[in-house]
């Protein structure tokens, strides 16, 4: 299948404030291929959260939008998102079913008192009419995918009971349970440590060949979209600046935010001054 | 060269728990020195032993100050004062560290008044010089925090930490909340100032790019004890204990042809021998 997953185009999306509309997205498009990894990248303000949430239908009512943003399930009708009103009954099904969504923060994506095993299987239970028994080991089946160990006791257990990275599992595990043709992931590992970043990136990267699906992969970090992604979308100031393969944005960027992006990053600058 | 500080056998625990385990390293004066592991290692309750913003369990912190070494651990919060001039933090979070209703005038006062230094028209001059020396405009000095970024509030925070003039300054992840083009620029303020007056750091961060790029030795903190300290080239291409290893193998390289493959931990030897 050649046609892109979903394809985003002339989306602008303002925000209405007391000091008049705030521009926050200007005509931004691009494609989400099937099949791999695309990141997103941009600094804070860029607009990257904004893409991902209006991909969801998650923008506060503040927010006005235009444009089209075009989900094309692999054996459904194209879905416009942005033209479902808020009572469609197919935003559901596209929330967590189709879509979903990995946040940033794992401690405040997780309810702190429900069961882990509950959250996962509610996943389940939202979307599909099976008994709580099946949910419950589609859940065990699934935390072990996303290489939780002991998963029956963990099951039972609380978010406080879990590290960051056992928790950003979890998270994982809710978000792919329904089989999500897009896996949107918004800054997954920016609050782990260096060492669980690096285990949570091989887990998203091998779930991906394995399931086949789409991610749209939303980070600041250039050294993390060289690890994860196939193509990137380089945002600055609520536009797109240039996108493209991995390989030839960030070795051979033509942009001048994407160079002076690349310039910043830190070891791969030279130093200014001279002591 | 000139040893600015010289730590040794530093403990300090809660609750029963060793959170700091028989710490020793020297630093000399006018470089940096960067302090990296993981959330939990222990990395912020060794710069705040050293800082006495808390009290160590045991061991000595020895301090090169203007008038000769001083012991820091055995000193009174009275003792203290003339010290702290010497010895100055720079926070993490520059939303959290600036009080919202104090002008930034007031904010890079506060210090000279507590240090009982000058009077108001020279205070004023200072203020205005160091906004200078950290490139914000004099106009900053009548205004809130509100107005500034979060790259400018951390200039400000440096300037509120060098108004003093000191000579050993703990960043403790300075550049961490800000964004990769703001943070290049912070750390190339931060290495100018070092020259112009020949700054000692104490660079604490999780980051280990930023710490090779700007600092000159590394000190590898896990579960509360240094596992590995020696320059940063030599640690960064042959390191020699397992937690070293593992961290290095986690930093993502942004060249797409590096393929990102961390270390299993349960692989690697990571006891600690004191």
């Amino acid at each position: 299948m050649s046609e892109p997953l979903l394809t985003v185009k002339d989306l602008v999306v303002e925000f209405r404030t007391e000091l008049g509309a705030v521009r926050a997205l200007d005509e931004v498009s691009f494609d989400v291929p099937r099949d791999c990894i695309t990141a997103v990248v941009g600094e804070s303000g860029s607009g990257k959260t904004v893409t991902g949430n209006s991909i969801m239908r998650l923008l506060p009512e503040s927010a006005q939008s235009s444009g089209e943003i075009v989900l094309r399930p692999g054996d459904e009708e194209p879905i416009s998102i942005s033209s479902l009103t808020e009572r469609d009954p197919r935003l559901l099904d596209l929330r967590g079913g189709l879509v979903s969504m990995v946040f940033q923060e794992p401690m405040t994506a997780l309810s702190p008192v429900h069961r882990i095993g509950d959250q996962v299987a509610e996943a389940v239970l939202c979307h599909r009419r099976v008994s709580r028994e099946t949910a419950w080991d589609e859940a065990a089946a699934m935390l072990e995918q996303v290489g939780l160990t002991d998963v029956e006791r963990r099951m039972r257990m609380y978010p406080f009971e879990f590290s960051g990275g056992m928790r950003q599992r979890v998270i994982i595990a809710m978000a792919l349970i329904c089989h999500p043709q897009l896996l949107i992931c918004d800054e997954p590992t920016t609050a782990l440590d260096v060492t669980i970043q690096a285990e949570i990136l091989v887990l998203i990267r091998s779930l991906q060949r394995k399931l086949r699906n789409s991610v749209l992969f939303i980070t600041h970090d250039l050294g993390v979209v060289a690890q994860i992604a196939d193509r990137v979308v380089v945002m600055h100031d609520g536009k797109v600046v240039e996108s493209g393969s991995v390989r030839q944005v960030l070795k051979s960027p033509r942009h001048p935010y994407s160079i002076h992006l690349l310039a910043s990053m830190p070891g791969a600058r030279t130093r200014e001054f001279s002591q | 060269m000139t040893r600015i500080l010289s730590v040794s056998d530093l403990n300090k625990s809660f609750a029963g728990q060793d959170v700091v385990r028989s710490v020793s390293f020297d630093v000399d004066e006018s470089t940096s020195l960067g302090i990296v592991g993981e959330s939990g290692s222990g990395k912020t309750t060794l710069v705040r032993c050293i800082l006495r913003a808390i009290d160590p369990d045991s061991g000595t912190v020895r301090y090169n100050s203007r008038d000769g070494w001083r012991e820091l651990d055995g000193l009174t919060a009275r003792e203290l004062l003339p010290l702290r001039r010497e010895i100055q933090m720079i926070f993490q979070d520059p939303f959290a560290s600036l009080n919202p209703r104090m002008t930034v005038q007031a904010i890079l006062e506060e210090p000279l008044i507590v240090h009982d230094l000058g009077d108001k028209a020279w205070r004023r001059q200072r203020v205005l010089d160091m906004l200078r020396k950290v490139q914000l405009d004099p106009g900053a000095a009548s205004r809130f925090p509100h107005a500034f970024s979060g790259g400018q509030r951390q200039r400000i925070g440096i300037a509120r930490a060098l108004i003093l003039e000191p000579r050993l300054v703990v960043c403790d992840e300075s550049v961490s909340a800000l964004d990769v083009s703001v943070q290049a620029q912070i750390l190339d303020l931060l290495a100018r100032l070092q020259s112009e007056f020949g700054l000692t750091y104490l660079f604490v961060a999780h980051d280990l790019r930023v710490v090779r790029e700007f600092c000159d030795h590394i000190l590898v903190m896990y579960a509360g004890s240094i596992v590995e300290q020696g320059p940063v080239d030599e640690i960064f291409t042959n390191p020699r204990h397992d937690y070293t290893r593992l961290l290095l193998s986690a930093i993502p390289s942004p060249d797409p042809d590096e393929k990102l493959e961390p270390l299993d931990r349960a692989a690697l030897n990571l006891s600690v021998d004191l």
